[in-house]
């Protein structure tokens, strides 16, 4: 859990703070993407993030301790939260933290106040970034060891992005050179 | 309550106010369509259509919010 924020609370008061948040995370949930001010995105994402970590839970304790953030007082709300445990936590499921997303979208008119657009991250969690990553560990364990590791490395290559194919080129060139000198 | 003694002259106003600058903001250069664009940087940018409509904020290639 980040630490919490020193400085002002926002609206002035750990009350008033506290009802805002709740209020920014229901909306979030509810309409999926909300427009606001950058400081409150920033001090919302750690919030409502651990409410959907409540809600991938599941469980009768968890959805009582959201309720209690954000229905305690509106009994509308609670579809709220049923949306968020039955269709916002199931897409959530692959991903492992970052299920918000800040966008700045420029200055307010009228007080100049820096805006941004929070939204969750719905789309499928893609397999890019984890096939990149086993294929630059495949690199870097093909790096030391000479003979067999190379072709074992092309293989992953040929899946991975170009990035990882360069890593795995430069590998090759300094086994072939350690195999010169 | 503390006030002024003396009206401000027009000449010390207009001094004062000479000292306001404006600063230009720094731009990240981009390459888009072969074309060279300048933007502000991590911030979504508008698309507008030919007729310089405006149509929706995008950033990275994702659609952010309506204009």
């Amino acid at each position: 859990m980040p630490t919490p924020p020193k400085g002002p609370r926002l609206g002035g008061s750990a009350a008033h703070e506290r009802l805002m948040l709740a209020n920014l995370s229901a909306q979030l949930f509810e309409n999926k993407s909300i427009t606001t001010t950058l400081t409150k995105a920033k001090r919302l994402r750690p919030h409502a993030e651990r409410l959907i970590t409540f809600a991938k839970r599941g469980d009768l304790a968890s959805r009582r301790r959201v309720q209690a953030v954000i229905a305690s007082r509106s009994r509308t709300n609670k579809s709220i939260v049923h949306e968020l445990f039955e269709n916002i936590a199931p897409v959530m499921a692959e991903r492992q933290g970052g299920y918000t997303r800040i966008t700045k979208i420029g200055n307010r008119k009228g007080d100049n106040a820096p805006m941004a657009v929070i939204e969750l991250v719905m789309e499928p969690v893609s397999p890019k970034q984890a096939v990149v990553k086993e294929a630059e560990k495949a690199a870097a364990v093909a790096a030391p060891v000479e003979e067999v590791a190379p072709t074992e490395a092309t293989e992953t290559a040929e899946v991975a992005e170009t990035e990882a194919t360069e890593t795995v080129e430069v590998a090759e060139t300094e086994a072939a050179e350690e195999n010169k000198a | 309550m503390a006030v002024p003694k003396r009206k401000m002259s027009r000449s010390n106003t207009r001094a004062r106010r000479a000292q306001w600058k404006a600063t230009a903001p720094t731009l990240v250069k981009t390459m888009e369509n072969g074309r060279v664009t300048y933007s502000l940087p991590h911030q979504a940018k508008v698309v507008t259509d030919s007729a310089g409509t405006e149509l929706f904020l995008e950033y990275k290639g994702r659609k952010v919010a309506d204009a």
